[in-house]
């Protein structure tokens, strides 16, 4: 890592970790503007982390040490997978060859620890909640994982940040279908992992049809600012898969490269945004078909990608 | 006890140079004569490997065992489960350490006779019996049926039963016999390992077993079955590519029906049991892929393959021997495994949860523990396969890759289902009691944990020890490569601990900076943290009864994977305005038992009856009991039901797709019947012809 690189990972990892609650702002402006409101102001929630943070937690008599580890081993594990994960820049601070797997890992710590934090509270509902984010993260796995192999054959390499680069630029040319269908199973997987609309709800007020929400039920003052903080985060993370790979961009475009991506960024949470105000949430036992076609869409594209090779 | 302990640290201290580097087989004679040969052991990379695995284990189980057995058995004969417990481990390491079939044999049937009277410690109920019962004869049969034939022709073929003569024997083989004995060992080392569909003794052996033997049948036993395989194709020369996607088949199999089973159950035990047929599975999985690299001429991947595969070998002993110390202190301190009753434990039993926690993380494969380290090296063999295109061009390492992910997410919503039920929440059962875990326990338990953290945060110091093991299993290929494959295992460790690093850095920086904050909070407001009832609904009274059950959790997933699992539900509903009791049983009844052995050894009943009847003229035989009698269809019966009941509805679609379904498996049996691979030319041509013949 040159010293150049270092020197700029600063502000990009500044903008990384200031920008999350932003995109939840732009996806509930876009929300607000379907339904013909204004809309919160822009910085709500920064306000409403700030608020969090400075009030007095107010904890269940069943819970023990797990309830207040579990967020911040969350937000750990996503803070990790963003050294790995390219974001901005088309590199990564600390990627090296395999890191996909710990990627996928970190989340999947990320999920273990929020779950165990919900069951903590001996709560029926939170009980519920977990049982409905392992079933719908065990799902969402095999999809995941099927997107890497072709992003991985197609690019012959484990770094994400080479999976995504210029490299995969090239591949657009040879490999379009089977890229455009990997990019359909990201875009699910990612609704599925931020629990967004079709999945989940995260403006329902009914404990028994949430997922994420409803985890978090007995989690209050800075606990609860950092699990809404790592999810916005998971969101960047995520979506940053999803658009290095829909929109590899060239080398050439040196500094501009991380402004478009902010814009692309927004883009996408303004497509969220549109996604919730235009479809229903679907029905908690649709939600498999949902992942299961996910999975579908990822092993046609590993089909297309290891024929496309042979031949 | 001591003289486990002992012996387990000697196996350390023998195996140490072999880890360290490489140096050339030392081998001792001793001039006993066996009927067939004689007594010679010797010392190899591989055979330190597992010496080092079983020395780890067997220490933390030897320091756990009294203070254990002190509690469940009172004034049970423990000298006889010490001296029991010596001669295991004796038979474990002449099991390793043996270089002469014979030997070898005479280790194996030790080790299987031991381990059977110590699962058959409680003989008193009936339960034991029937378990140590199942444990001897699917071992024995694996043994007689399989490993003995195996070896019958390795040695008749070499006209020796010197170890180091059966490779080049082998070598001499043609391709049938090759394909005949790696089938042999696959069945009759995979009913050791626990392999499915020959896995039935493990989930009927692992819960009646005391806990520490449970242990040990988990974390080495098993692994014996294991150990076996690898040292039979350090003798084969490279396979044909359908073996090793055979084996992969079967260890995908293993691993999700295992991990399936597991979040069925209702004990803890037997889900432990269960998740060991996963983790073998795993292993199996990083062992296909070296034989598929072997058989494509690439030393590099058959080097990760086979160092994966024994990577998660010492590291599933760690952490399945972790939790099933921790499971036999939840025993020890409630008695009881039973899921649905047991809750709050992590309030009662503060360290036992933490051991129980860590040995959660690492077998769900999650950094920073041991489990992802090993499992990463097999993802990575797994990627490098289908870089490669071994196995029907890369589609065989892409169904393992994306099982592995599967089985992964799998073990995370079971652990997260043990742990939150068992140690979270309130108690469920208001009788069951929680006795403090004596502190002998914990430090048995505190010592595998501490391996387990080790080895996840710092891979880079334990990669490296695993070469010369794997050197091993590669010798035949092209040593200068062989060389370079085996130096480059390590090499991407270093980098993978530089993140782990950052994430454990990450975590101690954020409690730190939550305390701070913290303080700061209550210094702005001057109020502490307060302490409540759960929040349920604004309901100011939640109880216990109202917690969500381990079934409840797991039902989704269970619902979701009915086509595989065939749960068994009995369901009486509450019903009109004053309903009375209702209850809910569900079952998962294991589709291998249930399908394949019930069915077989009933029907050999029924004929040995018949047999007897003959020959005593009269006397009836015992009527087996079957429980598929039970009324709940299984599978197979269901799907023969269901076709003949579409072929009598008569439509001409459903015939149509009869006749569709013949074509086929008519043209998959074509291509796999013929010599040539599938996609080659001479092939297509053989299925042409086929078909212009048949034209008049």
């Amino acid at each position: 890592m040159s010293i150049l690189r270092a020197v700029l990972a600063v502000p990009e990892a500044i903008v990384l970790l200031a920008l999350p609650p932003l995109l939840l702002s732009v996806i509930a402006k876009t929300k607000a503007k379907f339904s013909g409101r204004v809309g919160p102001p822009w910085l709500q929630p920064y306000f409403d982390l700030y608020k969090l943070i400075q009030k007095t937690p107010v904890y269940s008599r069943t819970t023990t040490w797990v309830f207040r580890t579990g967020p911040i081993v969350n937000l750990a594990a996503l803070l990790t997978a963003a050294t790995l994960i390219p974001v901005l820049s088309s590199d990564s601070l600390l990627g090296f060859s395999g890191d996909i797997i710990l990627v996928a890992y970190l989340f999947a710590l990320g999920r273990m620890f929020t779950v165990l934090a919900a069951m903590d509270t001996g709560s029926s509902f939170e009980g519920m909640g977990a049982s409905r984010e392992v079933t719908f993260g065990t799902m969402s796995e095999p999809a995941l994982f099927l997107s890497f192999v072709v992003l991985a054959v197609a690019t012959k390499s484990l770094q994400l940040s080479q999976m995504m680069g210029s490299g995969l630029a090239a591949e657009w040319q040879v490999a379009a279908p089977a890229l455009v269908l990997v990019v359909g199973a990201l875009l699910i997987v990612l609704l599925a992992e931020t629990c967004r609309v079709p999945v989940d709800d995260p403006a329902t007020h009914l404990e028994l049809t949430m997922i994420h929400e409803v985890m978090a039920l007995d989690h209050s003052g800075p606990e609860f600012a950092v699990i809404t903080y790592a999810a916005a985060l998971k969101f960047v993370l995520l979506g940053s898969i999803l658009l290095h790979t829909a929109i590899p961009h060239p080398p050439s475009l040196y500094f501009l490269g991380p402004m478009l991506r902010m814009v692309e960024l927004a883009a996408l949470a303004c497509l969220v945004g549109i996604i919730e105000s235009m479809t229903a949430r679907l029905r908690l036992n649709r939600v498999p078909m949902l992942l299961a076609g996910a999975t579908v869409l990822s092993s046609i594209a590993v089909v297309l990608v290891l024929t496309g090779r042979m031949a | 006890m001591l003289g486990v302990f002992a012996a387990a640290m000697m196996s350390i201290v023998a195996a140490g140079p072999w880890l360290s580097g490489s140096s050339p087989i030392e081998s001792a004679v001793i001039s006993w004569p066996l009927p067939l040969g004689t007594a010679h052991l010797a010392l190899d990379g591989l055979t330190a490997w597992f010496l080092l695995t079983i020395g780890i284990l067997a220490a933390c189980v030897a320091v756990y065992s009294p203070a254990y057995m002190e509690g469940i058995a009172g004034r049970a004969p423990a000298a006889a489960f010490g001296a029991l417990m010596c001669a295991l481990m004796a038979s474990l390491i002449l099991v390793v350490c043996a270089a002469d079939a014979v030997l070898f044999l005479v280790g194996w049937e030790a080790m299987m006779l031991t381990a059977f009277f110590l699962v058959a410690f409680h003989h008193d109920l009936p339960e034991v019996r029937r378990g140590a019962w199942i444990y001897l004869i699917a071992n024995h049969i694996g043994t007689a049926l399989f490993v003995l034939p195996l070896f019958a022709v390795l040695t008749g073929g070499a006209g020796s039963t010197e170890f180091s003569a059966l490779g080049p024997a082998a070598g001499t083989f043609n391709r049938s016999t090759l394909i005949v004995l790696f089938v042999l060992g696959l069945l009759g080392f995979g009913t050791k390992a626990g392999l499915m569909p020959m896995h039935i003794w493990l989930p009927a052996a692992h819960p009646v077993a005391p806990t520490p033997v449970s242990a040990l049948l988990s974390g080495l036993l098993v692994k014996m079955g294991i150990y076996g395989l690898l040292r039979l194709l350090t003798w084969l020369p490279p396979l044909p590519t359908f073996c090793g996607i055979l084996l992969l088949i079967v260890s995908v199999v293993s691993g999700v029906m295992g991990v399936l089973y597991a979040l069925a159950q209702h004990d803890v035990k037997r889900l432990l049991a269960y998740h060991t047929v996963e983790n073998v599975g795993i292993i199996a999985l990083g062992i296909s892929v070296g034989m598929l690299g072997q058989s494509a001429g690439h030393p590099a991947l058959a080097a990760l393959g086979y160092a994966g595969a024994l990577l998660h070998v010492t590291n599933h002993a760690l952490f399945k021997g972790l939790l099933f110390l921790s499971a036999g202190a939840v025993l020890h301190g409630t008695g009881t495994t039973a899921i649905e009753r047991l809750g709050g434990l992590a309030k009662r039993t503060p360290v036992n949860a933490f051991m129980f926690l860590v040995g959660a993380t690492a077998i769900c494969g999650l950094p920073p523990l041991n489990g992802f380290v090993s499992e990463w090296v097999i993802y990575s063999s797994l990627f490098a396969g289908v870089f490669r295109g071994v196995g029907a061009s890369g589609a065989a390492p892409a169904l393992g890759l994306v099982s592995l992910a599967l089985m992964g997410g799998l073990a995370l919503a079971c652990f997260a289902k043990v742990f939150g039920v068992v140690f979270l929440g309130q108690p469920r059962d208001a009788i069951v009691s929680a006795h403090p875990t004596p502190v002998r326990m914990k430090i048995a338990m505190g010592g595998l944990a501490i391996g387990c953290m080790l080895i996840g945060i710092f891979p880079g110091q334990w990669l490296p020890l695993v070469q010369s093991a794997t050197s091993e299993l590669v010798r035949s290929m092209p040593p200068a490569e062989v060389e370079l494959a085996i130096r480059s295992i390590p090499a991407p460790a270093a980098e993978l601990s530089k993140p782990i690093a950052v994430f454990v850095l990450v975590v101690i920086g954020l409690v730190l900076i939550r305390r701070r904050v913290r303080a700061w909070a209550t210094a702005l407001h001057r109020t502490a943290s307060r302490v409540v009832a759960t929040w349920s609904c604004a309901y100011a009274e939640p109880t216990a009864r109202m917690q969500y059950t381990a079934s409840s959790f797991a039902s989704s997933l269970i619902v979701s994977f009915r086509a595989l699992l065939w749960p068994h539900r009995e369901l009486v509903s509450p019903a009109g305005t004053f309903p009375v009791a209702s209850h809910l049983e569900t079952h998962a009844p294991d589709i291998a038992e249930r399908e394949l052995f019930e069915p077989l050894f009933g029907g050999l009943a029924r004929l040995f009856a018949m047999v007897r009847t003959l020959s005593l003229g009269g006397e009836s035989g015992a009527k087996p009991d079957i429980a598929a009698e039970s009324g709940h269809p299984g599978p197979v019966r269901t799907l023969l039901l269901g076709l003949v009941s579409a072929l009598r509805s008569g439509s001409i679609q459903v015939r149509l797709a009869f006749i569709v379904v013949t074509l086929v498996l008519l043209l998959v049996f074509e291509a796999i019947s013929s010599p040539t691979a599938v996609n080659s030319p001479a092939s297509h041509k053989s299925v042409d012809t086929a078909a212009t013949e048949v034209k008049p």
